[in-house]
């Protein structure tokens, strides 16, 4: 058996201690980045769109049984954009996206697609501006997690600054 | 046929993979009051919870020193007025026995710690340190001494869920303390409000809001706020009240759970909001 199927069970407990206990101190306004995600478009960019959406679906699933969210709704929403991060998969995308700060553009679309659908779920109703509940439940928390991703990039890869 | 749907597997793989995923997911949803998945959400966050208490209590020292000073301050504050209510006391009971009505006032409140938190902008949910061994129950409320927190969600033998006010899930009976006018509060994703209220009900800014005792949820009243800002809605009938509620969720560190339930015969009758 590959190491590699092992690798995101191993990474997800250190990820979703932080995530719980460490976070919420920065959070701004409410607003938080979410690691998961970040993990999640990793995994996907560097082993293929199948590895991503399952990987998203696992976590999505053990973090909402963990946190007390609505069962399923992270998992919904972590399958898809760990799906939508798999399209910068591949032998020849893997260097560009998962090396450089593109990385962050893909943690960027792949957070908006992951917020838009977790609060499509949890909040929208009739009387909801959708463009004001955009703004404020999907794209605030993806440029934090965007921002955030960057860490992926600069700390263990040295090749970002070439 | 098999070469047909190896044919499909390999063209469409990625597609039927995500579709089975979203199907489950989508399956689970519609699931959530189940008692398995209840269970099965018990075991899970009870296990991860010992490990999270660990660290988060590492973490926390550092904010311990702040609360020390401001603990201080309040003990300064609260010695004041327990002097105070001392002397209403001794009068209260004076003027009690005068009238021979018996005090039968006595809360059972349990003290306990915030583990983990999960925060999102519209489920926000909370983890703490006392469980069914300590006798708590889905549904009593957990409050800090500025106020209202959340509701009890789901509990394992150490540890409980909590649901916090800012949790869209969560809606609550509540009422202006002085105008006695009860209405229906929920978080929306970015605010604290009472929704649908008459236009014709009195409510000022600066009014204060606790829970009121018609609450299938909780039956005394607990301070959640005050009102901030009157909006009027889009119909122009109804008035959205907003409120600034007194305990910040994102701050809050050591909490009390009101070990009460609501009557629940009384819960059958009514309808109850928080089983939604």
């Amino acid at each position: 058996m590959k190491l590699k199927y092992f690798t995101p069970l191993i990474v997800f407990i250190p990820v979703v201690l932080i995530q719980l206990t460490v976070i919420p101190f920065i959070s701004i306004q409410g607003v938080v980045p979410n690691l998961l995600l970040i993990a999640v478009v990793y995994f996907s960019i560097s082993n293929g769109q199948i590895f991503g959406t399952v990987t998203g679906a696992s976590y999505g699933l053990l973090f909402d049984l963990i946190s007390g969210n609505l069962v399923g709704s992270n998992m919904l929403s972590n399958t898809v954009a760990g799906f939508i991060a798999g399209y910068f998969s591949g032998e020849t995308k893997r260097e560009k996206y998962l090396y450089t700060y593109s990385f962050t553009l893909v943690v960027f679309m792949s957070a908006l697609i992951n917020a838009m659908i977790f609060s499509f779920f949890s909040v929208m109703d009739f009387n909801t501006n959708f463009l004001q509940a955009l703004f404020n439940h999907a794209l605030l928390p993806s440029i934090y997690t965007s921002i955030v991703s960057i860490l992926v990039v600069i700390i263990p890869y040295k090749r970002a600054f070439d | 046929m098999f070469k047909l749907l190896s044919n499909v597997w390999n063209q469409f793989r990625e597609y039927l993979v995500l579709v089975s995923l979203v199907i489950i997911s989508l399956s689970l949803l519609t699931q959530n009051n189940n008692p398995q998945v209840q269970n099965v959400r018990a075991v899970a966050f009870g296990s991860f919870a010992t490990v999270t208490s660990v660290f988060y209590d590492l973490f926390n020292i550092t904010q311990l020193k702040n609360d020390n000073q401001v603990l201080r301050k309040l003990n300064a504050e609260m010695m004041i007025h327990l002097s105070m209510l001392r002397e209403q006391g001794i009068l209260n009971r004076e003027l009690k026995g005068m009238l021979e009505i018996k005090d039968t006032t006595s809360l059972p409140l349990l003290p306990a710690t915030i583990v983990s938190k999960s925060l999102s902008i519209t489920q926000n949910t909370i983890t703490i340190n006392a469980g069914i061994k300590e006798g708590i129950k889905p549904g009593m409320p957990v409050l800090s001494y500025r106020g209202l927190v959340g509701i009890i969600q789901t509990c394992s033998e150490n540890f409980s869920i909590a649901r916090t006010i800012k949790n869209v899930d969560l809606k609550l009976t509540v009422k202006n303390e002085n105008k006695r006018l009860n209405g229906i509060m929920k978080w929306d994703g970015e605010k604290l409000v009472i929704v649908d209220v008459p236009r014709t009900f009195d409510f000022d800014v600066g009014d204060r809001i606790v829970t009121s005792e018609i609450s299938s949820i909780i039956p005394i009243p607990i301070p959640v706020g005050i009102v901030s800002n009157i909006e009027e809605d889009k119909t122009g009938l109804l008035n959205l009240i907003h409120i600034k509620p007194f305990e910040e969720v994102l701050s809050v560190e050591n909490v009390f759970i009101l070990m009460l339930v609501e009557n629940t015969e009384k819960n059958n009758l009514e309808l109850n909001f928080y089983n939604r």
